[in-house]
């Protein structure tokens, strides 16, 4: 079973510190983080993503601090990327899916199947030029979906969607949650997917409240 | 609102936004060091101005007119480089067009902005030649004044046209692209080539209008006889050394006078570029109708595997990031009809002298996109946590790129089986992705890797 353990965890930027002395263990289920704005979510999710390194403490995936096991087994959909504006959405889920080292033409596939369950497979082949921002943000959640990942990092993926599309998305983070993986994600609709979530984590001022427990039943 | 006023706030946010940008620092600080390699060295090296065959006897006004050519030639495509790939190159214009400010107003301020911060770098490079003056002048007394004089009326008017020149390419979206780059390349290009078609005809202004970057009457109007020939940069065999009055060719008639116009076609540019200026607007799909539709458009969407599995890790992932990569090099079917082309072209043509230039022209637009798009400081921040470093991928990127220009190559080996040329083939497209991938790297942007690849494109052509 996969664990993901942040022990004594601080991120500071200059002398603003943004995150401290968080020790904290995610296992398999989804994981919410809630907060106002600027509280350290995003950041957060940052490091456990290895797109940051915390200033103090460690992060430890399955018992160990090396990154490239974790990244093996990593989704990530920040909040913001600079999509490459003259590539098909295809063309650059698949360059991710080099990047993550997976079969092409499985990839291709699977590209196939989540972008139709996100109401996108229509336009993966057009370029991302012409995609409106709801698009972008599907687009950045279904790369973070390829392959198998073991831990899925999710900024705000729902932003920016309509709440039928909301909730599709939502499905199939569930079910990835279910199949086994560690998902953490912060979103605007924690009251939605509050029943499916194993924990909800408040985050303010850099500092993360005792999780909400759940009863394992709630898990849906 | 008054014009004035947005002129003011467009130049003071940009000149804001120039001093909060390491750039800046780096160029003021490049300048100086560089103006040391824009000079003569004296065991043959650096850059060397021979009129006729003969090397001019160093002077202050020479050696001030010696930084200024070359920065008004050789030094310009740097220029525009810095202006198209520096922090102001962003611009909130989701806003800002929709607002009533005048463009002609924000224009003239950001024109200002950009020509402040070349003439600011002018400024340093001018006191380094000061410094080195001290140690060059052998005989004859430093003179600030003329030394100063002759570097600013040769490169003044010169850097403040590009810096027109940027704004007024900023203003039209086909210019904003990768076509505008190649296009201020034959802007570039053009200004070289344009004076010594006139510099046999006697000084006048019309005469000097056509040089651009100044460097014709300085070098032929003071010297002791005919000089109509001169060279510019090294690698040339140069005898005995002249004196030449660069003053002289400085104040010829209409020398002066062509310089202040140059400053003045800037500004004009710098209207006209508000007055044309056309917002920008979010590319749509090119949707073309009938078979060249069918040709040029990806098509539709392949058929739903509703339950496909997820995808597993592959046997050989490195080759599929090679893979990747090459694919991504070629992504359009233009390139992939251009790249055909060139393929049937290297059979029946001299490969190093036309095909092979060929497929490097057609290669260093398709690898700089990629490189700048890759390394686009927003997607790194995704791509570096994937499992293949940053790093790999780069590797991945040079080999593609080499397997490109071999691939395009191999109808040119294949004939009389002249395999010599696949090791040049490999080589070139591996030098062009190394070059492209780097400065991408290094700006988060295609625009500096794409101009310095025309800039080598061109010395690797005409060689």
């Amino acid at each position: 079973m996969a664990s993901l353990e942040l022990k004594g965890v601080g991120k500071a930027y200059g002398r603003k510190r943004v995150l401290q002395d968080i020790s904290l263990t995610f296992e398999p289920g989804l994981t919410l983080l809630v907060g106002p704005s600027g509280a350290g979510k995003s950041t957060l999710l940052r490091l456990i993503a290895t797109a940051e390194r915390p200033n103090k403490g460690s992060i430890l995936w399955n018992g160990s601090g090396g990154r490239g096991a974790l990244r093996k087994t990593l989704g990530y959909a920040p909040q913001a990327v600079d999509l490459p504006e003259d590539l098909t959405a295809r063309e650059f889920a698949m360059h991710i899916a080099a990047l993550k080292g997976l079969n092409l033409g499985q990839a291709d596939k699977q590209f196939g199947a989540i972008t139709d369950a996100i109401g996108l497979h229509a336009d993966i082949n057009n370029r991302i030029a012409s995609f409106s921002g709801g698009m972008r943000r599907r687009l950045i959640f279904a790369q973070a979906m390829l392959g198998e990942p073991q831990l899925l990092a999710l900024d705000e993926p729902t932003a920016e969607l309509d709440g039928e599309t909301a909730r599709k998305l939502g499905a199939l983070i569930v079910g990835r949650a279910k199949a086994g993986a560690i998902v953490v994600m912060t979103t605007h609709l924690a009251d939605e997917l509050a029943p499916s979530a194993r924990a909800v984590l408040r985050v303010e001022n850099g500092q993360v409240a005792p999780p909400v427990a759940r009863a394992p039943e709630s898990v849906t | 609102m008054n014009a004035a006023v947005i002129t003011a706030s467009s130049l003071t946010t940009s000149l804001l936004r120039y001093g909060r940008s390491r750039a800046l620092w780096l160029m003021l600080l490049v300048a100086p060091l560089g103006a040391r390699y824009m000079l003569p060295f004296e065991d043959g090296g650096g850059v060397r101005i021979a009129v006729g065959d003969a090397l001019p006897v160093m002077t202050s006004p020479f050696l001030g007119v010696s930084l200024g050519i070359i920065v008004s030639t050789l030094v310009l495509p740097i220029a525009w480089l810095f202006l198209r790939s520096n922090t102001t190159r962003r611009q909130p214009w989701q806003v800002e067009e929709v607002t009533i400010g005048s463009r002609v107003a924000i224009a003239l301020g950001r024109f200002g902005a950009d020509a402040l911060v070349l003439l600011g770098v002018l400024a340093a490079l001018n006191v380094a030649g000061l410094y080195l003056a001290t140690f060059m002048l052998r005989g004859d007394a430093l003179n600030i004044a003329e030394l100063s004089f002759a570097m600013w009326v040769v490169a003044g008017p010169a850097v403040i046209g590009v810096a027109a020149l940027r704004i007024l390419f900023d203003a039209r979206p086909l210019l904003r692209s990768g076509f505008g780059d190649f296009g201020y390349f034959c802007t570039w290009m053009g200004s070289l080539i344009a004076p010594i078609v006139t510099s046999k005809s006697a000084p006048s202004f019309a005469s000097n209008m056509h040089d651009f970057a100044g460097f014709v009457r300085p070098l032929t109007y003071g010297a002791p006889g005919p000089a109509d020939d001169f060279s510019i940069g090294g690698g040339f065999l140069a005898t005995g050394t002249i004196n030449l009055d660069v003053m002289a060719g400085l104040m010829s008639p209409g020398y002066l006078e062509s310089r202040l116009a140059w400053i003045g076609v800037a500004l004009a540019l710098v209207v006209v570029a508000g007055l044309i200026y056309a917002p920008h607007k979010a590319k749509k799909k090119a949707v073309l109708a009938g078979r060249l539709g069918a040709l040029l458009n990806a098509g539709p969407p392949p058929r739903v595997v509703v339950n496909a599995p997820a995808a597993k890790r592959a046997m050989a992932d490195a080759i599929g990031l090679v893979v990747s990569e090459f694919r991504l090099i070629s992504s359009g079917r233009v390139f992939l009809i251009l790249a055909a082309a060139v393929a049937v072209m290297s059979a029946f043509t001299d490969f190093r002298h036309a095909a092979s230039p060929a497929a490097l022209l057609l290669l260093l637009f398709a690898l700089s996109a990629h490189a700048g798009r890759s390394e686009a400081r927003g997607l790194v921040a995704l791509t570096k946590v994937a499992p293949f470093a940053p790093m790999m991928r780069r590797v991945a990127f040079v080999i593609a790129g080499a397997l490109w220009t071999t691939l395009l190559a191999l109808p040119a080996a294949a004939p009389a089986v002249a395999l010599d040329v696949l090791p040049l083939a490999a080589a070139s497209g591996a030098i062009a992705a190394t070059v492209a991938i780097v400065l991408s790297t290094l700006t988060g942007s295609s625009f500096a890797a794409r101009l310095v690849l025309l800039v080598l494109w061109y010395g690797y052509a005409s060689m």
